[in-house]
């Protein structure tokens, strides 16, 4: 720096540089504050109460002191099915967009096709679901015809995540692996998803959160009652989940305490979501770090 | 792809896993067995969880499936063959307001619901008539010294046409009168935990809800001068109750009709829907 | 399979050790896989469109069935809905989404993007694997918490703050879909600028650019095709959120004249009133055809974008 004299403009263009540095750290650290004030609001009335009877009893309608176990076991066993119907599928689709497709007219449209169905508001895919599954096939509200209607919903987001993932890997190390005289599915398989699996995985944990959250599509397609049993792997039962249940304390449940449980509820879907995010990632930053070395 | 794989071979394994158990447990034998689905009201819904796992514990075999997002889907799934049992807060059989009725359905009464007019608790207003009601619901009245009250504007909070508390709060307190579509201070909820919360965080709003989530956060409105209370419904001088109803298709058989029958059997109605604040069919004359 | 340069060293080591016979059939393995899973690829993207398809039928066959009883023009023109009068007009919904869209949007792209910058480009290590999963958290907050919240604790700030009497309205459902929509935006941004390759900002930086030129004269635009589709998915998602807006808009059928006037927006007066309708009814037949406009508004919203963005690059 000291090597030339400043004109007016330099100084001019350093000072722009310095208040912007200071306002993006303001935006950041004001962000990060409202987060944190969100969360605090969210759990310092429900964490602090919850013990681990709560995490398994059944719940109750007339006495205070009711459980959440069956819905949070519900809530993991429709995410975990969701996932296994959306996940290959939603990759997949993301994979033909980023390295198939071609700059077409054909392709526009499917990308279209993709953003259009990220918009389809999840109380639509409630309706659909019933349609199909209660209607159609008539087994009634299932946690079978829930994750399928949630992987609807999870499929668009999928896919953008994976294809700008992949989008997002040199250009650079695929050519050096068709070099090398693979064919495009091993380029694909050896090179370009371990480099983007960092940014998939990410997409994967954002799909898993709001899926946890869901409950519109669940309570059209699952229903507002559990099978009455912890541990149940049905796929014909009713699935009620945690997400579907907060919002049965909040609207119309009359025990006493459904303030409170609804609180305790609250914040156990949003630390599951934390963990959820957390035992992917670790795994990840390791991997980098091994990567880096 | 490894993880393309191991995805498809444990879809596989755990769909079989799943319905070899659903075959087994189906198989068992048992005196009363099926599945009933229940759908509509979410209203009678708390009634519905707990009589279900009560009559579960008397019949095993029996299993359940229940949902709610409003009073006409009740009958609706059921005449569409979806539900077995259509919860409701009004006599779908016959017409009401807005509703033709439906066919071929009958109607099981199950319990009595009060509903009270509340206010938030800085209202100091207690009681009004029949007449000031329809005012403040048909925006003729909007100021709460026009009755009684502080000079503040009377913020009006409804349920969405069609819900069953909404149809019985027009039918029973409004005489039938219109209720304000309009309005800088109104606004529709989507549940009676909704309108609770709107009511009791909202300073000068009106609204009304099923006795049973009254508490100490808001205040409930004396009727033409009657307290809301479960004591003056029964002796027939507080106005403002329905019936909740279980709509079926044709009279109810196997278990459903067993289903029926314990929830209206005196031990259910004297214990569990006394302590969930509705009140029992028997009292009423 | 985390490690490129380990597995690609292990298959030239087959390749090279090999004999010739195994090498043919391998070769001839290698390539069926490869077109099974080009296969494979197509029929998932497929579905996805078949999902959509299902989707547009479902909605399209019965909210179609409105124009038997309902003329087009008063369908989309009329802002008067009173389903009780026999009145169905979604212009109204339909200018309220609009509004709803376009204030969120305003909102939440600036300090979406504004944090994506900030954490690809200015925040140190430890702070950005700090909020980075604090901000994918937002996202699994499910929306009946935004919506409660907003409900208890915005509204009642807003009601104090001016002086309204309600307080719900556009401006109360904007700030709690601007915040539900921050975290969609900003981390997919954020990746995108992650991955404009290092040598442009050398460059750039080796001319003598102070680092917030770099930021907006090299970075944004190299990774504005990521930007745009945040954004796109961010609106998408603004526009078809029901649960939190239902709790803060007031569902109230009427225009958004001012930013406190209790309104409903398309999704709002679907939830609101679909569960409340007789399924033979024009009625239940309108929602639909709101639902199908939803679809239809958001697919016209990306074209516009995606045209915009076309133009910029064509300028640029």
């Amino acid at each position: 720096m000291s090597s030339f004299s400043a004109t007016k403009r330099n100084t001019r263009a350093r000072f722009f540089d310095r208040t912007a540095t200071a306002l993006f750290w303001g935006i950041g650290i004001l962000i990060l504050l409202v987060i944190f004030w969100l969360l605090y609001t969210i759990m310092h009335k429900g964490l602090p109460n919850i013990t681990p009877q709560f995490l398994v009893k059944l719940p109750e309608e007339i006495d205070a002191g009711g459980g959440i176990g069956p819905m949070l076991f519900n809530s993991f066993y429709v995410l975990f099915l969701s996932l296994i119907f959306s996940v290959p599928i939603g990759i997949g689709a993301g994979i033909y967009m980023a390295e198939y497709a071609p700059a077409n007219k054909f392709t526009e449209i499917l990308r279209i096709c993709v953003e259009a169905l990220s918009s389809v508001p999840s109380i639509v895919f409630g309706m659909l679901g019933l349609a199909i599954f209660a209607e159609y096939f008539g087994i009634g509200l299932t946690i079978l015809g829930g994750s399928i209607s949630l992987a609807f919903l999870n499929l668009p987001m999928l896919t953008r995540v994976t294809e700008e993932a992949i989008h997002a890997v040199p250009a650079d190390l695929r050519n050096a692996s068709y070099a090398l005289g693979t064919t495009k599915f091993q380029c694909i398989r050896t090179v370009v998803l371990p480099v983007a699996l960092n940014a998939i995985v990410t997409g994967v944990c954002l799909v898993a959160g709001r899926a946890f959250g869901e409950s519109a599509v669940i309570i059209l397609t699952a229903g507002l009652s559990t099978s009455g049993e912890m541990w149940d792997f049905s796929l014909f039962a009713p699935g009620e989940t945690l997400a579907v249940h907060l919002w049965y304390v909040q609207s119309e449940a009359i025990v006493e305490d459904a303030r409170q449980i609804a609180d305790k509820a609250a914040a156990v879907l949003v630390f599951v979501v934390l963990f959820i995010n957390m035992v992917f990632r670790i795994p990840l930053w390791f991997n980098n770090r091994k990567l880096k070395r | 792809m490894k993880l393309f794989r191991r995805f498809s071979i444990l879809t596989l394994a755990t769909m079989f896993v799943l319905t070899s158990a659903v075959a087994g447990s189906a198989s068992a034998a048992s005196s009363l067995k099926g599945k009933i689905t229940i759908n509509g009201s979410t209203a009678l819904l708390p009634l519905t969880l707990q009589a279900a796992k009560e009559f579960q514990k008397l019949n095993p075999k029996v299993s359940f499936a229940a949902s709610g997002k409003g009073s006409v889907t009740g009958p609706q799934a059921v005449s569409k063959g979806i539900a077995d049992i259509g919860a409701c807060d009004w006599d779908a059989s016959t017409d009401v307001p807005g509703f033709k009725a439906f066919d071929g359905q009958v109607a099981n009464k199950v319990a009595v619901i009060p509903f009270a007019t509340v206010v938030n608790n800085n209202v100091k207003v207690d009681s009004l008539t029949t007449e000031q009601l329809k005012g403040i619901y048909s925006g003729k009245i909007t100021n709460w010294k026009d009755v009684g009250g502080d000079d503040a504007d009377i913020v009006v909070i409804t349920r969405a046409f069609g819900s069953g508390t909404r149809v019985n709060y027009q039918a029973k307190a409004l005489g039938g009168g219109d209720i304000v579509k309009k309005s800088k201070n109104y606004k529709e909820v989507a549940s009676s935990g909704d309108m609770k919360t709107a009511v009791s965080t909202t300073p000068n709003a009106i609204g009304y809800i099923d006795l049973v989530y009254v508490n100490s956060d808001l205040k409930a409105l004396k009727f033409n001068g009657v307290a809301a209370t479960t004591d003056n419904v029964i002796n027939g001088k507080y106005k403002i109750w329905s019936y909740g109803y279980y709509m079926t298709k044709g009279q109810p058989t196997g278990a459903t009709k067993a289903f029926i029958e314990y929830v209206q059997s005196s031990k259910f109605q004297t214990t569990t829907v006394k302590k969930m604040k509705f009140i029992p069919l028997s009292a009423m004359k | 399979m985390s490690t490129p340069v380990h597995e690609l060293t292990k298959q030239q080591s087959i390749l090279v050790n090999s004999t010739t016979t195994s090498k043919f059939n391998r070769m001839a393995r290698v390539r069926l896989t490869n077109r099974l899973f080009k296969g494979y690829f197509l029929f998932s993207i497929l579905a996805l469109c078949f999902v959509l398809a299902l989707v547009i039928i479902f909605i399209g066959k019965t909210g179609f069935l409105t124009f038997n009883t309902l003329s087009f023009s008063e369908f989309f023109l009329s802002m008067n809905w009173a389903p009780e009068e026999d009145h169905f007009g979604a212009g109204l919904f339909i200018i309220n989404t609009m509004i709803l869209t376009g204030l969120t949007l305003l909102i939440s792209v600036p300090i979406s993007i504004a944090i994506a910058v900030f954490n690809a480009e200015i925040a140190p290590n430890w702070f950005k694997s700090f909020i980075r999963p604090v901000l994918d958290l937002l996202v699994g907050i499910p929306s009946i918490v935004y919506g409660y919240l907003g409900m208890t604790v915005l509204i009642p700030f807003i009601r104090d703050l001016t002086g309204e009497s309600l307080g719900d309205g556009m401006l109360a459902a904007a700030l709690v879909l601007s915040l539900m929509i921050l975290p969609t935006i900003s981390r997919i941004s954020d990746d995108a600028i992650t991955a404009v390759p290092k040598k442009y900002r050398e460059a750039a930086y080796a001319l003598g650019s102070t680092r917030l030129q770099v930021i907006f004269k090299i970075v944004i635009p190299a990774a504005s095709r990521g930007i745009v589709t945040a954004i796109i998915l961010g609106m998408t998602r603004a526009i078809g959120e029901t649960m939190a807006v239902v709790m803060v808009i007031g569902n109230t059928a009427q225009l958004a004249t001012t930013l406190f006037t209790p309104s409903s927006v398309l999704t709002s007066n679907i939830v609101m009133q679909i569960s409340n309708v007789e399924f033979d009814s024009t009625w239940n037949y309108a929602l639909h055809m709101m639902a199908f406009l939803l679809l239809a508004i958001s697919v016209l919203l990306i074209l516009i974008i995606r045209f915009l963005r076309a133009k910029g690059v064509k300028e640029a």
